[in-house]
């Protein structure tokens, strides 16, 4: 086989899972704009459905419900992650390692079986169901990836320049303000887009922790998905794809998800 | 074993040209360095022949074999790589037993030719160990032994002991230097360090901008340089750009017969002798400055005279030098024959 | 291990660290213990009715075949799922992490996995409005071919399997093209010198390089498919009955907590069974 050959079948295989990937989503972002309510060909363009989305009381308040929840989450998350990440980039104690992995529970164990837990806890506590359970469970699924993306920004700050602050005479929380956070802050953006992504998108969790008149707008989409689906669906799911995308490319922008820099 | 030749060999990477025009041969059991500053084209050259590049231009042949046509994996060649690429997840053994398993020598000439290799690189007992639980010296013997068990045609290596600290290097120099006789391949070397290439080569080749500059027995190009370039990369020299003749500060150099209006002088550093006055003795070249510094190094004893504005260096035996203070009025002299006359000036 | 920190920093160290892993624990650790207990009770601890401890819940899995075969048909997806992802994606991460180059590399990357980080759900969705009879890939292939073609894929396992693949491919891509990227160049030049082909280089250098990272991937799509609930019942239908769904209908349906918790916590065994077996090789990613 020659590397010619080779070349060319890499690049149409890459190719064909750019299409793979994408096709669906266009499919969709498309049929929001076809008048036909039962996705009809030919497509006939029209904005019917987006109007609908509006005056639809439902949806409005799930997705600012949405929007307020994963607010409140990546302020939570993001602040609590980058103290987490400080510490355990500035200070060597006895069990560091395992403070670690635990971090890998929530991202590694299924939603279902977390999701389901917290239904159990939240009720044996008293709490129940509702917005702050939802926010409470959003919070713990966003933590380790805010630490994990903030430790690696940390991974490459000079730990001498802490110390040459502090040889200067400046104290800890003066050499963390001037010295460590302007340097990790394109961490922390990322790590906070991040913590929006996985709130905004969650659907798992939220579903068994959001009480039924108060749902997330990922919610109220499944539901209505079992029971037929509307180009309205379409409409709204488009306008959330456009937004986490939105949301993720910012993202890239402070943070490479490669390991190059 | 084979000699190698390159001839007009021409690369471009986009609008750059990192080899242009570059021809040099380089015959059979030879050691070899090829040296010039960073982004001149010498580890672009040992890539062209290792087969690693398509030429734009130009042939190389290895043996009786054109090669410029022929993959990598065909050359028969040996290479050992600047950070050593050996493969993480093998053992030492394994390291060095690749080649041969790609032969399909057989397993119990495989093993015979590991042991061997091994042996000669002194590193007998260390077969099953993985490559980061060795230290970096014994690396770059590994290395070594992996690319020259398969027996090659020609053995390249790129910056071979940069990655070594300076005691070590020079061990490593000696031992490379006794493996190379001892089994008497056509070696070809890139590096950036002049002293090395000195030491080590039958024959250097200069490169700048992707054009070899010049080519021959380290001595010949030591003593006469082509050009600037080439005398002040490999060890240092005083260029002297003023005409021969009588000097109106007092003094006077000697015009070697080889001169010309275009050629411009110049003086290695230890060629030249210091005094705290005039020296008497006839023929030689000298002339006189300020001693702007004088720096103790041991056994050398580096002075820096300034002279209208430019800076001449002097180097001596610390012992040998008169007893002189900075700021004193100082005479350098030198043999005619120590002058060197730069052609292209 | 460093001397003892000072008491202040000892201090500081618990205010930065306490808060995050205090929420961590009243959200993650405190509710698996809570559901570890609730899988050994008769009945919910809320209303009047008795409840006492029990292991009836984990017998029940045993007692009929029933669960166990939903599980097995998990995790039969989960490696079809997982195996589909993997001869997908590595060929796809190799191509991007050691034949293209530069800015092209970076943009393509982010291309590749900007999909996974928009809601799944949606993805899902999209799927269905593809794949459904008389849907855009049925009028699209009847549109080109010249016969007629009956493309209902919809409310079928292959469905599943491809919306599963759409939402997890990615992970599979990710981790592979970190452990491609990180094997230096040169070792791929080196064996070219030493005469071996590029079979001989995938075989012996590349693919035990980035094993690690391949099988990072794989645990990661595998994990969440076995527990997978809302991709089966929406592109599933009829036919998308799995162990998630079942465990979501005893929370949502059925409201049997106690037997929804005993069949989490024999799926939690499952997942953490995968995770020890693959963990040396995880582990050397590492070394």
């Amino acid at each position: 086989m020659n590397g010619r050959f080779l070349t060319i079948a890499g690049r149409i295989w890459l190719g064909a899972i750019l299409v793979f990937l994408y096709a669906p989503i266009l499919i969709m972002a498309l049929m929001s704009f076809n008048a036909s309510p039962f996705y009809q060909l030919p497509f006939e363009f029209s904005t019917r459905w987006y109007q609908a989305l509006g005056a639809n009381a439902e949806i409005r308040e799930a997705a600012l419900r949405s929007v307020l929840i994963a607010l409140v989450t990546t302020t939570i998350a993001t602040v609590l992650g980058t103290a987490a990440s400080i510490a355990l980039f500035r200070y060597e104690f006895p069990g560091k390692q395992a403070l670690r992995i635990l971090l890998f529970p929530p991202i590694a164990i299924p939603w279902l079986i977390t999701g389901t837990a917290m239904l159990i806890f939240f009720f044996g506590i008293g709490m129940g169901r509702g917005t702050p359970a939802v926010i409470i469970g959003h919070v713990a699924l966003a933590l380790p990836y805010v630490i994990v993306v903030v430790s690696a920004r940390l991974a490459t700050f000079d730990a001498t320049l802490e110390d040459a602050a502090r040889a200067l005479g400046a104290g800890p929380w003066m050499v963390t303000r001037r010295v460590t956070l302007p340097w990790i802050a394109p961490g922390i953006i990322a790590g906070a887009l991040f913590a929006f992504a996985v709130s905004f998108d969650q659907f798992v969790v939220s579903y068994f922790l959001s009480e039924p008149g108060d749902a997330t707008l990922p919610v109220l989409i499944y539901t209505a998905i079992r029971k037929g689906f509307t180009p309205e669906i379409n409409a709204v799911s488009t306008i959330i794809i456009v937004v986490s995308m939105l949301v993720m490319l910012i993202a890239a922008r402070y943070s490479k998800f490669g390991g190059e820099r | 074993m084979a000699e190698v030749r390159v001839e007009h060999v021409t690369k471009t990477f986009g609008d750059f040209r990192a080899l242009d025009d570059v021809t040099m041969d380089f015959p059979d059991g030879g050691f070899f360095g090829l040296l010039g500053p960073s982004g001149s084209g010498k580890t672009t050259l040992l890539r062209a022949i290792a087969g690693f590049l398509f030429l734009d231009a130009g042939r190389i042949r290895i043996g009786a074999d054109w090669v410029e046509d022929v993959p990598v994996e065909k050359r028969e060649i040996g290479m050992m790589f600047q950070s050593y690429a050996l493969f993480p997840n093998m053992t030492v053994a394994d390291n060095v037993g690749f080649g041969l398993r790609v032969r399909r020598v057989g397993a119990a000439e495989e093993r015979r030719r590991i042991g061997e290799a091994l042996d000669l690189v002194r590193l007998g007992d260390f077969g099953d160990r993985k490559p980061h639980q060795l230290s970096g010296g014994q690396r770059q013997r590994v290395a070594l032994a992996r690319a020259i068990v398969t027996n090659p045609r020609v053995l390249l290596l790129d910056e071979p002991l940069s990655a070594l600290d300076k005691a070590l290097r020079v061990d490593m120099q000696i031992e490379l230097k006794r493996i190379q006789r001892e089994i008497g391949i056509t070696t070809i070397f890139v590096t950036h360090d002049q002293e090395e290439a000195l030491a080590l080569s039958d024959k250097i080749g200069i490169l700048k901008d992707g054009r070899m500059i010049q080519a021959g027995p380290p001595r010949e190009v030591y003593r006469n340089p082509i050009d600037i370039f080439a005398a002040e990369f490999l060890g240092e020299a005083n260029i002297l750009r003023r005409p021969g003749g009588s000097l109106p500060s007092g003094g006077v150099i000697h015009l070697p017969a080889t001169a010309t209006d275009a050629s411009a002088l110049a003086v290695r550093p230890e060629n030249m002798t210091l005094s705290a006055t005039e020296p008497a003795a006839d023929g030689l070249s000298k002339m006189s400055g300020i001693l702007a510094q004088r720096v103790f190094s041991g056994a050398l004893g580096i002075c820096l005279v300034e002279r209208d504005g430019n800076v001449v260096k002097v180097i001596a035996r610390d012992e040998d030098l008169p007893d002189i203070a900075e700021g004193d009025t100082v005479w350098i002299s030198w043999k005619p024959e120590h002058t060197i006359v730069i052609p292209g000036g | 291990m460093s001397a003892a920190l000072a008491p202040r920093d000892r201090l500081r160290l618990l205010g930065l660290l306490t808060p995050a892993y205090l929420w961590l624990t009243v959200a993650i650790f405190l509710p698996l213990s809570a559901m570890l207990f609730f899988s050994l009770l008769s009945d919910v601890p809320f209303g009047d009715a008795p409840w006492h401890v029990t292991a009836d819940n984990y017998l029940a899995f045993f007692q009929t075949t029933t669960y166990a075969k939903l599980l097995w048909k998990s995790i039969k997806l989960g490696l079809m799922v997982t195996l589909a992802c993997v001869l997908v994606g590595y060929p796809c991460a190799y191509v991007l992490a050691k034949t293209i180059r530069g800015r092209a590399r970076e943009a393509l990357f982010l291309l590749v996995i900007l999909p996974f980080w928009s809601n799944s759900l949606v993805r899902i969705f999209s799927w269905a409005i593809v794949l459904r009879g008389n849907g855009v890939l049925e009028v699209g292939l009847n549109a080109i071919l010249p016969f007629e073609v009956d493309v209902n894929l919809m409310f079928s396992t292959p469905a599943i399997v491809i919306g599963l693949v759409h939402s997890y491919l990615p992970y599979v891509i990710l981790t592979s093209y970190l452990a491609l990227q990180a094997i230096d160049d040169s070792l791929i030049d080196a064996a070219r010198s030493m005469g071996a082909g590029k079979l001989t280089i995938l075989r012996r250098i590349v693919l035990p390089l980035s094993l690690p990272g391949l099988v990072a991937g794989a645990v990661l799509v595998f994990v969440p498919v076995v527990g997978s609930f809302m991709e089966p019942r929406i592109l599933g239908g009829r036919v998308g009955t799995y162990y998630g769904t079942v465990i979501e209908d005893q929370f949502v349906a059925v409201f049997n907590w106690p037997l929804g918790a005993a069949l989490s916590f024999i799926l939690l065994a499952v997942v953490l069974l995968i995770l020890a077996v693959t963990s040396p090789v995880l582990r050397r990613a590492q070394a």
